[in-house]
């Protein structure tokens, strides 16, 4: 099974070509844990707004520091956002949602309250009124994005899981006596692991387009920490002189989220081509 | 009919009594002493006592929630802490600049996004089909606000044809602010086209494979007519539906998208909120614009229900 999965991975051109484009940024990410061509946070007035040379590939920015160490360690800013929102969001999610499809009656309701709620609230609402109390932070991005996609999981859990409690393998369970918690444990999560696979990884990609949007508006992760948004925010001012500095990031944003777009639709295809997904953010 | 649109409306006032308490508490509650998130951990103790007369933070939070509810309905939304005018005033004076953003915004999406989704549909499996489907892809892929800098950067910076940002008002000069809105609404477009061109497409696959489709076609009617009058038309409820959708987040979008091109709108004066610290017009903004959402969400059950009989019965 796993080995027709990845012959068929390979020669599906969209799936291939957004793993690629997550796999650059995965990469930059982590080696710029280890090595950037230059110190991310190097100010050096006197080396500002250049134009790309050999030695600074894509020149530098207003406070002369190297744009491609800072659009790399900016893509693990993005990733760590991302990756924490989305897990938040799927594991409190998947337990609501699986709850609500075992239960159904009184826990259904609340939980479609629960979700009507926090979908009144676009996600960059629920930001401004963390941040506006508790103060502008990369964990309080996390937090607001992570709440805006319980209800998304939950929904999704919801639904594949309900069909699951239709099935004839599960009304076998139940027969022989196993309880809802053991039957969504042992039956229903395993056999509904694709559609949440694909929806986390969509997900991801509205994750990081959240997070541009929080840190351009100066509600994410905090200077000296670089991040794609925030980096575009301080280009504007500069569009003039180094129109670059906002073209690099904001490529760098699009280019990973493109590739998560295709890498979800791609295993879309290649696990259950009839998922039926939200696209919300 | 009417007790379905009773039950939504129930609903959905349900949740905005809910929001408006998830607001308050956030706000008002959790943070201890809203006067001392407004001012500061070193604002001077008389300082913090007479904020908290002025904005009555010294009554019992649940007497401050009913006053609050109470004065919303009125439309009373009391006075800015950072600007010392009314929270009403404020926001109806940056209403008239981002509610035309937002309609042009749906207006040009719409125009463009349909279309495209007819064509695509129409030639299945075309090259053009493909060219449709990228843009789609690209489209969700790119932030608005980013997709804004390179309009301004063509179109501003390079041609020098349309403002880069600000706005004069419309009682200074009509024509340059209509022109001021004319990036913005096209940043703050280009996902809703690649979402609703996309939904478009397969909403009207799903129609050109129905049996009324295929007599149409064996009748003789024109491929024009077929498309537009039999499949389009059928097509339009899920098309309506994600469109309404879309118009919440729109709003959302133009906080980022005003701030992009410093446009004196809602979304701008929330960020400067922040900045400010001003919790009075946070939470009367934030409150407000969740009952947008969920009156645009009532619209489309209503428009829903009148287009299509079904939904009632299951709902």
């Amino acid at each position: 099974m796993k080995g027709t999965f990845w012959r068929r991975a390979i020669r599906h051109p969209g799936f291939m070509l957004g793993a690629l484009l997550v796999g650059i940024t995965v990469a930059m990410a982590i080696v710029s844990i280890v090595w950037t061509p230059h110190p991310y946070d190097n100010l050096r007035m006197a080396l500002k707004l250049r134009p790309p040379s050999d030695v600074y590939p894509l020149g530098t920015d207003h406070r002369g520091r190297d744009l491609l160490s800072r659009i790399m360690v900016g893509a693990q800013t993005s990733i760590t956002v991302g990756l924490i929102a989305v897990s938040i969001g799927m594991t409190l999610g998947v337990m609501l949602g699986a709850w609500a499809a075992a239960r159904r009656g009184w826990v259904d309701e609340i939980l479609s309250r629960f979700s009507d709620l926090v979908f009144a609230f676009p996600a960059v609402l629920m930001a401004i009124l963390i941040t506006s109390v508790f103060g502008a932070s990369a964990t309080n991005a996390i937090l607001a994005i992570g709440i805006f996609n319980i209800p998304v999981f939950a929904r999704v859990t919801r639904g594949a899981a309900l069909t699951m409690w239709g099935r004839d393998f599960v009304r076998a369970a139940k027969a022989l006596g196993l309880g809802p918690f053991s039957i969504t444990v042992r039956h229903v999560i395993p056999n509904i692991a694709s559609v949440l696979i694909v929806q986390a990884t969509i997900q991801f990609a509205v994750a990081i387009l959240a997070e541009a949007g929080l840190s351009y508006l100066g509600l994410g992760a905090q200077p000296p920490v670089p991040s794609w948004g925030r980096m575009l925010y301080d280009a504007q001012t500069y569009l003039y002189d180094a129109p670059g500095l906002a073209i690099y990031p904001g490529l760098a944003i699009a280019l990973t989220v493109l590739g998560l777009n295709m890498v979800g639709d791609g295993l879309r295809d290649l696990l259950d081509p009839r998922l039926r997904l939200m696209r919300v953010g | 009919m009417l007790e379905f649109l009773a039950r939504r409306a129930a609903a959905a006032l349900v949740t905005l009594v809910l929001a408006s308490v998830v607001v308050f508490v956030v706000l008002e509650v959790l943070p201890g002493d809203p006067a001392e998130v407004m001012l500061g951990t070193e604002a001077r103790p008389d300082t913090l006592a007479a904020l908290r007369a002025k904005f009555g933070f010294d009554r019992p939070p649940l007497e401050r929630y009913v006053s609050w509810i109470a004065g919303l309905t009125v439309f009373e939304l009391g006075n800015s802490h950072a600007y010392g005018t009314p929270v009403a005033k404020l926001i109806a004076d940056r209403i008239v600049v981002t509610l035309p953003l937002g309609l042009m915004a749906l207006t040009w999406a719409t125009i463009v996004a349909i279309p495209l989704g007819v064509f695509a549909a129409s030639r299945r499996g075309s090259p053009a089909d493909w060219a449709v489907m990228g843009f789609g892809q690209l489209g969700i892929s790119v932030p608005n606000f980013w997709f804004g800098i390179l309009l301004v950067l063509f179109f501003a910076v390079s041609l020098k044809l349309l403002p880069a940002g600000g706005f004069p008002g419309w009682r200074t000069d009509v024509l340059e602010s209509l022109r001021s809105l004319i990036l913005p609404a096209l940043a703050l477009s280009l996902s809703e086209i690649a979402i609703l061109s996309r939904i478009t497409r397969s909403s009207m696959l799903d129609t050109l494979r129905e049996d009324y489709v295929r007599t149409a076609r064996a009748k003789g009617v024109p491929e024009r007519a077929v498309l537009m009058k039999h499949a389009l038309r059928n097509a339009l409820i899920p098309i309506v539906t994600v469109a309404g959708l879309l118009a919440g987040f729109l709003i959302a979008g133009a906080i980022i998208v005003e701030t992009v091109f410093r446009l004196p709108g809602v979304g701008q004066l929330v960020f400067d909120s922040i900045n400010n610290r001003d919790l009075i017009v946070i939470k009367n903004i934030v409150i407000l614009i969740t009952a947008c959402v969920l009156f645009v969400n009532l619209l489309i059950d209503v428009a829903y229900a009148f287009l299509d009989p079904r939904p009632k019965v299951s709902a």
